[in-house]
C-alpha cells in the first residue's frame, strides 16, 4: 500500500520538486531509500525506456518539443517503479485478468429502452437532431 | 468519376487497364467525355492513347494470367440478429431513427459496465460447430484501442489471442455455369465483438454525423484461410457463408444492410512461387458480384505490374471497390501494422463453455446447406436442382415437405424451380408468402400422375392455388376439371369438331395432315381443357383416316 501511494505521487504533476528534480547525474536528489530499490529494480527490469513522442501520438495530446523532455524522466520514473514488479516471482501463479466475480454474470437476450434519452443527448459536446456532430473525417486511421 | 480516371492516367501514364472489360467501360468514358466541354487539350491527347493500349493489352493479359496465381483471403463481419446489444439491454432494429437506441454502455460514459448478452455465446457456438472449428472452452474478451468517432469508448470490445472457435473449413459448391465444382475453404478463426456507430460524411460539409445505434451490436468476425484462387471462389465462399448464417438463424445475412461485410485480402504470385506476394486489402464490397469482379480487377492490376518489372508497384494498402468505375482505388497505404495495443477487458468476465452446453448446441444444429446438397445430389437431382433448392433455407424446407407428403422428387424440384419460382418472381413474394402448401404440391403432382387432371389444368390449378389458397381436390371438383379418359365422351367431341369443320377435313384428307393439329386443339378447346391428350389424338387420327 505504501508502495502505491508513492507510485500515485509520481503520477501528478511535476510540482514537488524534491522527487522530480534531476541532475546530470540522474536522480541523485531522490531520497536513498527509493534510489537502492530503483537500482535493485534496474537489474531485473526488462520494460522498455518510454518514446514519449509516439506515447502522446497514441494518447492523443499534442506535446512540445520542450515537454517531451520534461516528461520523458518523469514518465521513465514510473515505468521503472512497475519495473520493481517485474522482479517478483510468478511462475507457480495463474495471471489475475480481472477481479474475480462469481458465474459468468450473463444477461438474457430481452430488450430494454434506456429511458433518459434527453440526459445522454444533452451532455454530447455537439448533437444537432438527430445526429452527433463531429469534425470531419475521412479515412480510418 | 471521370476526372478521377483522367488523374489516373496523368499521374500513373504507365499504368494500363487490363481485361477487355475494362477497355469496354472505358470506351463508354470516353464518347461521354468526347462530349464534355469541360475538357482541356492535354486530356484529348491522353485518350486515343489508352484506347489503343486496352485492346492490344487484353490479348496479352489472358496470356500473361496464366503464369500467375491469387492468393485470397477473406474477413467477414456477421452481425448477429439478437434483439439487443452485445452488452447493454438496447433493442437494436436496421433503420431505426438515429441514435434512439442508445444508452450509457454503449456511448461509452464513464462508470457504465458491460454484462454480455447470452445469445451472442450461443450464436458464436452455433457458427463454430457448423464451421467445423475447434471450441475454446475458456476464452475471453480483449480491448482493441482505437480512435474514431464511431467508437465512443474508445476501444473495441474484441477477442484477440483467444477466439471463441479455430481451425475449421467450410465447404462450397462452385455454380456449374462457372464450372462447377467442390472446393474446402479453411476457416482460421471465429471471434465475438462489437461493431462500431454509423458515421455519415456531409456533401462539402465541413463536419461528419454519427448515428450510435449500431455500436455495441454483436458481430461474428471470421477469419478464412488465404485458401482461394479466383474471384468466383471468393464470392461463393461468402455466399456460402450468408448461407450458412441464414440456415443457422444467427444473422439475416443481408449486404446491402451490412449484416455481412467482406474485406478481401489478395496477393499475386508466379505459378512455383512459394512466397506470397505483397497483400492488398479490398474494402467496399456490397455484393457476391462485386468481391468476384474487385477480386479478377485486382488480380490483373497485380499481374500485370508483376509482368513489367514493377513488382515494387505493389504496396500493402487498402483499396476501395469502385462499383461505378468498376475498378479499386488506394484509399490508406499502410505505414506498417496498426498498434491496437490489445489487452484483457477488465470489465468483464472470461467465457467459459461447459461440454454440456456446446452438445446441447450440437445437438439443436439444423442440417446446414452441405449437407442438405449431400442428401439432394444422393436423391438423384441435378447439380443445377441441387444448387438451386438449397441455396435457400424455405425454398428447401419447403421442397422436403412436399418430398415428405409422398411427391415424385424430380417432379417436385421441377415444379418448385419452374413455375412456382416464376410466379415468386413476377410477384415478388417468398415461397412461405405464397398460399401453396407443400401438401397441396404433393396432391397435385399425384393427381397429374394417376390421370386425375392433365398437366395443362395441372398448371392451372397451381396458380389458382397459389394466388387464392384452397385445395386442389377442392377445386379439382368445384369446377369439374377431372380429366376425361372415357372413349365414348372423347369420341362424341372428336366427331361433333369433324362435323363442325368440314372444309379442314377436306383439306386434311386431300394431304394437308398438318391440321390434326387444329383438330387437336378444337377438340381439346371443346373438351374445355380436361381431355386426355394420348387418347385424344389416338381417337382423332382414327377418325380423321377412317372414311378415306
Amino acid at each position: 500500500m505504501g508502495s502505491s501511494i508513492k507510485a500515485l505521487h509520481l503520477l501528478k504533476p511535476a510540482t514537488d520538486s524534491f522527487f522530480f528534480s534531476f541532475t546530470k547525474n540522474g536522480i541523485s536528489s531522490l531520497p536513498l531509500s527509493i534510489k537502492q530499490r530503483r537500482s535493485y529494480s534496474m537489474k531485473s527490469s526488462v520494460l522498455e525506456p518510454p518514446d514519449v513522442p509516439r506515447l502522446a501520438e497514441t494518447a492523443r495530446i499534442s506535446l512540445i518539443p520542450q515537454q517531451v523532455e520534461e516528461f520523458a524522466p518523469k514518465i521513465r520514473q514510473v515505468i521503472d517503479w512497475f519495473g520493481q514488479l517485474q522482479a517478483v516471482d510468478l511462475q507457480s501463479i495463474e495471471p489475475a485478468l480481472r477481479a474475480d466475480t462469481e458465474g459468468d454474470n450473463l444477461r438474457d437476450d430481452v430488450p430494454e429502452k434506456f429511458e433518459n434519452r434527453e440526459a445522454l443527448i444533452s451532455v454530447v459536446p455537439s448533437f444537432e437532431e438527430p445526429y452527433i456532430k463531429v469534425p470531419k473525417v475521412l479515412n480510418k486511421e | 468519376m471521370a476526372l478521377t480516371f483522367l488523374r489516373g492516367i496523368q499521374l500513373n501514364p504507365s499504368m494500363l487497364y487490363p481485361s477487355s472489360y475494362f477497355a469496354r467501360k472505358h470506351g463508354v468514358l470516353f464518347c461521354c467525355m468526347r462530349s464534355a466541354q469541360t475538357q482541356t487539350a492535354t486530356q484529348e491527347k491522353e485518350q486515343p492513347k489508352l484506347k489503343i493500349s486496352t485492346q492490344n493489352q487484353s490479348k496479352t493479359v489472358d496470356k500473361i494470367l496464366k503464369d500467375y496465381e491469387a492468393v485470397i483471403g477473406i474477413e467477414t463481419h456477421v452481425q448477429l440478429s439478437t434483439l439487443t446489444k452485445a452488452f447493454c439491454s438496447c433493442p437494436y432494429n436496421y433503420g431505426s431513427p438515429p441514435n434512439t437506441s442508445v444508452c450509457p454502455v454503449c456511448m461509452g460514459l464513464p462508470g457504465a459496465l458491460p454484462v454480455l448478452n447470452s445469445k451472442v455465446i450461443e450464436c458464436a457456438v452455433r457458427v463454430g460447430l457448423a464451421l467445423n472449428c475447434k471450441l475454446s472452452l475458456s476464452s475471453k474478451f480483449d480491448r482493441k484501442q482505437y480512435f474514431y468517432p464511431d467508437l465512443p469508448k474508445g476501444y473495441q470490445i474484441s477477442q484477440f489471442d483467444i477466439p471463441i472457435a479455430s481451425g475449421g473449413y467450410l465447404d462450397v459448391d462452385l455454380p456449374v455455369e462457372f464450372g462447377g465444382g467442390h472446393r474446402k475453404f479453411g476457416v482460421t478463426r471465429v471471434h465475438m465483438e462489437e461493431d462500431a456507430g454509423k458515421l455519415l460524411h456531409t456533401d462539402g460539409g465541413s463536419y461528419s454525423q454519427v448515428d450510435l445505434n449500431r455500436a455495441g451490436v454483436p458481430l461474428l468476425e471470421i477469419v478464412s484461410e488465404p485458401d482461394m484462387r479466383t474471384g468466383i471462389e471468393a464470392a461463393e465462399y461468402a455466399a456460402e457463408l450468408q448461407r450458412l448464417v441464414r440456415y443457422l438463424g444467427v444473422s439475416n445475412g443481408n449486404m446491402q444492410e451490412g449484416s455481412l461485410r467482406c474485406d478481401v485480402n489478395i496477393s499475386v504470385r508466379p505459378i512455383g512461387q512459394l512466397e506470397f506476394g505483397t497483400k492488398v486489402e479490398i474494402k467496399n464490397l456490397n455484393s457476391f458480384s462485386s468481391v468476384s469482379r474487385a477480386i479478377d480487377y485486382e488480380i490483373s492490376r497485380q499481374v500485370l505490374l508483376h509482368s513489367q518489372g514493377q513488382v515494387d508497384q505493389i504496396v500493402q494498402e487498402t483499396r476501395l471497390w469502385e462499383e461505378g468505375a468498376q475498378k479499386t482505388v488506394t484509399m490508406r497505404k499502410k505505414e506498417g501494422l496498426a498498434d491496437y495495443r490489445y489487452f484483457p477487458e477488465p470489465d468483464l468476465p472470461g467465457v467459459t463453455l461447459t461440454e454440456e452446453y456446446v452438445d446441447n448446441i450440437r445437438k439443436s444444429l439444423p442440417e446446414v446447406p452441405e449437407a442438405k446438397r449431400r442428401r439432394y445430389e444422393n436423391m438423384g437431382l441435378s447439380m443445377q436442382d441441387v444448387l438451386f433448392l438449397a441455396n435457400d433455407m424455405n425454398i428447401a424446407e419447403f421442397f422436403d415437405a412436399t418430398i415428405a407428403a409422398g411427391a415424385d422428387v424430380k417432379l417436385a424440384a421441377n415444379w418448385i424451380m419452374g413455375d412456382i419460382a416464376a410466379y415468386m418472381k413476377n410477384e415478388k413474394v417468398t415461397i412461405n408468402e405464397i398460399k401453396l402448401t407443400p401438401q397441396e404440391l404433393g396432391e397435385l403432382i399425384a393427381s397429374i400422375k394417376d390421370g386425375t387432371i392433365s398437366g395443362k389444368i395441372g398448371k392451372e390449378i397451381l396458380f389458382e392455388v397459389m394466388a387464392k389458397g384452397g385445395t386442389v381436390k377442392g377445386l379439382i371438383k368445384e369446377k369439374d376439371l377431372v380429366q376425361i379418359v372415357d372413349t365414348a365422351e372423347i369420341e362424341k367431341l372428336v366427331d361433333k369438331v369433324i362435323a363442325d369443320n368440314p372444309m379442314q377435313l377436306e383439306q386434311y384428307r386431300g394431304g394437308k395432315t398438318k391440321l390434326q393439329g387444329f383438330f387437336a386443339g378444337q377438340v381439346m378447346k371443346e373438351s374445355k381443357g380436361k381431355a386426355n391428350p394420348k387418347l385424344l389424338n389416338k381417337i382423332l387420327l382414327e377418325k380423321l383416316n377412317a372414311t378415306s
